[in-house]
């Protein structure tokens, strides 16, 4: 492998991780944003929650991604593969992550908000100064696993010509003839993302834990 | 009512699914009393210390914190979350299972309130949290976090916690029966040092000795009716009903 | 003439997809079920000096892309001089990377077992296959199902990976329709509910085997 070709993979690896981290900040905040609502149990609306939230466990990434950007100009939309990309990604996160801050508040416990009730918080200042951060702490380790996930779907981006890292390895073997090299510096490089969410995801175990005695 | 009393409970009535669990119960705490609440375990001595900072919705009745009505306003309303959460700041609550926030060290367990609730500034609260804390004897666990300590030492920053919001009434909920018995000592110490100091509390718990020892006035539930009330002096040695007599045997010691 | 009527005449190709997907999910989890078992007779301590290669195998597994994985045994392995077409590179890539993933979980499952029961098999006179056959696989598959269960599902998404090295299944059948007619979102729509109802139904059957599994004390042990 030259240099360009050391290249491409650093840009594949940089696109992979731009376009996984903002899906991964936009779906964390919006699995917050579902779980809240789901908890205020509107009907008809929490129906459609709990419709959004099958269907977006259940349908494969690849798919989805073709879906959104194939069929948003039938809507009038024209989108960039990139943004069709996030899309796609965040959609399918933010229905996990959903379901993991709201099995943290169902596990809240009744004595803590007592304890923040009978010191006169109003429920605004007990939900922003005692329960998000604990719950954020219990929430953690299962929303990095969730990150890890969403790496590791990443690659179905490539389905709409988004060149990420997996997508790279064919750019480069198209010119040196040689699939293999670009493909295992493409794991290794994989490895190494994954590696630091995992061991992100046991600092994130521990502190849990240790809120929990 | 007079300007001295802290607390005063009028016709309390409530029920749990049919189970009537106070019954017009009438109790006045004068300011600087302390008033023990005994009773065997399902009498409703808790519901009772619970529904004055309206953690629990009485039926009926009505209950007032230093002259100011909680739960429903002067129009006769309920009351806002808001509006409650004020008359709830004039309480402090130390509960039987501690309570600390987990992801707080123990200094700011205390501040968190006065902060957040009182609007008092950061450098003000920690200076009267470091009083607070030196007072139950915690200062030098200032910085840990409540998972480090013992259950003992939890329960006395918890009492420094609600000491922390200056408020008209303590209650303490049986703060010592989750507490291994050799560190029961030093929970009910503190509490009595307090009632030295003229602080108004009202107490559920089942230390008989510590009761006789702290109280100014002794109240006995039974089925949520209080059936005896009295000076401790008498209450423990000459008590009016067969119902506390048989009550005092059985926790003797 | 409308989409949908477009749709219900090329039923055909949508058939066919879903036939494809449902041969390669069944295959290659299957094989993939064998697989994640015998690492965990491996991991048994049945051949010790494998244990920690194949420890660092799995653990390497879980850390990749199921698509990138794809790639070595499509485009990779013709360098070691093996070519296997996009079907088999795409069925092998499956049961391997999901048997990696079965491993895991029977091993997690496996490290809650109480040691007793190991011993008394043995103070009966059980040899290592055996007790692993009879006594701790059945024990660990219907503890693990709800985890089992997930494992399915992922499967079956992973599955769609295969249409980028052009695998002609499910979803490859909506991209080429939508190509051909320019009916994206109708087509989607189709599949993502076949998808959906194939998901559904796993979930079903995985609680079913829990009412059996509960009536049969496994829950208790």
């Amino acid at each position: 492998m030259n240099a360009s070709a050391w290249n491409m993979l650093l840009e594949g690896a940089w696109v992979t991780l731009w376009i996984s981290g903002v899906s991964i900040a936009l779906g964390v905040v919006a699995g917050l944003l579902v779980a809240l609502v789901r908890l205020a149990k509107i009907p008809i609306i929490d129906q459609l929650l709990v419709l959004y939230i099958s269907l977006a466990r259940a349908t494969p990434l690849v798919t989805l991604t073709l879906f959104i950007f194939l069929s948003a100009p039938n809507f009038g939309i024209q989108l960039d593969r990139s943004v069709a990309g996030i899309l796609a990604l965040t959609i399918n996160t933010t229905a996990f992550n959903a379901e993991i801050w709201r099995s943290a508040f169902g596990n809240f416990s009744r004595e803590q908000r007592e304890a923040a009730m009978a010191m006169g918080m109003t429920p605004w200042v007990m939900f922003r100064r005692i329960m998000f951060p604990q719950l954020t702490i219990t929430s953690l380790p299962g929303l990095v696993n969730e990150m890890s996930f969403l790496i590791k779907g990443s690659p179905a981006i490539a389905v709409i010509g988004i060149v990420d890292l997996t997508r790279v390895t064919n750019r480069i073997s198209a010119v040196t003839y040689e699939p293999l090299p670009p493909i295992l510096v493409a794991c290794v490089l994989y490895m190494a993302i994954i590696g630091c969410l995992v061991w992100l995801q046991r600092v994130a175990e521990r502190r849990a834990n240790r809120l929990a005695e | 009512m007079s300007e001295a009393t802290a607390v005063s409970i009028q016709n309390l009535s409530k029920s749990f699914d049919e189970i009537e669990v106070l019954r017009d119960v009438d109790l006045m705490v004068n300011k600087g009393e302390v008033v023990t609440i005994l009773g065997s375990s399902g009498s409703g001595k808790s519901t009772l210390l619970r529904c004055i900072n309206w953690l629990e919705q009485p039926d009926r009745g009505i209950i007032k914190i230093a002259g100011q009505r909680i739960g429903v306003t002067d129009g006769g309303k309920p009351m806002s979350m808001r509006e409650l959460a004020k008359v709830r700041a004039r309480t402090g609550m130390v509960f039987q299972s501690f309570n600390l926030w987990p992801h707080l060290n123990v200094l700011h367990n205390v501040t968190e309130a006065p902060i957040h609730v009182l609007g008092k500034s950061r450098s003000e609260a920690e200076a009267y949290a470091h009083e607070l804390l030196d007072k139950v004897g915690m200062s030098h666990k200032a910085k840990a976090y409540p998972n480090t300590l013992s259950g003992g030492q939890k329960q006395r920053v918890a009492i420094a916690r609600a000491l922390a919001m200056r408020p008209e009434v303590m209650l303490f909920d049986e703060p010592t029966s989750a507490l291994d018995p050799e560190l029961v000592g030093e929970v009910l110490a503190v509490i009595k040092a307090l009632s030295a100091e003229g602080y108004t509390m009202v107490i559920v718990t089942h230390e008989m000795t510590f009761a006789r020892a702290v109280s100014d006035q002794v109240v006995f539930l039974e089925k949520g009716r209080i059936i005896e009330r009295a000076d401790p002096e008498t209450f423990f040695t000459r008590p009016d009903t067969e119902r506390v007599r048989k009550f005092l045997e059985r926790n003797e010691g | 003439m409308s989409n949908w009527e477009i749709l219900w005449l090329e039923r055909a190709q949508f058939i066919d997809g879903f036939i494809s997907t449902l041969e390669i999910f069944g295959l290659s989890i299957s094989v993939a079920f064998v697989i994640g078992c015998g690492m965990l007779y491996m991991l048994e301590g049945a051949k010790p000096r494998l244990e920690v290669p194949l420890r660092i195998f799995v653990d390497s597994m879980r850390m990749l892309p199921f698509l990138i994985l794809v790639y070595l045994l499509y485009y990779g392995l013709p360098s070691f001089g093996i070519r296997l077409n996009a079907w088999w590179a795409g069925v092998g890539a499956l049961a391997v990377y999901h048997g990696c993933y079965f491993a895991e979980i029977f091993r997690g499952v496996r490290q809650t077992f109480s040691p007793g029961q190991v011993e008394a098999a043995r103070a009966c006179g059980f040899n290592t296959g055996k007790m692993f056959l009879r006594l701790i696989l059945p024990q660990i598959i219907m503890r693990a199902r709800p985890l089992i269960g997930n494992q399915l599902i992922y499967a079956l998404k992973d599955t769609a990976f295969l249409v980028i090295i052009t695998v002609r299944e499910l979803t490859a059948a909506a991209n080429s329709l939508s190509g051909t007619y320019f009916i994206p979102t109708e087509a989607f729509v189709v599949v993502i509910g076949c998808y959906w109802l194939v998901s559904m139904s796993m979930e079903l059957i995985i609680k079913q085997c829990g009412r059996f599994s509960a009536k049969r004390g496994f829950d208790n042990v």
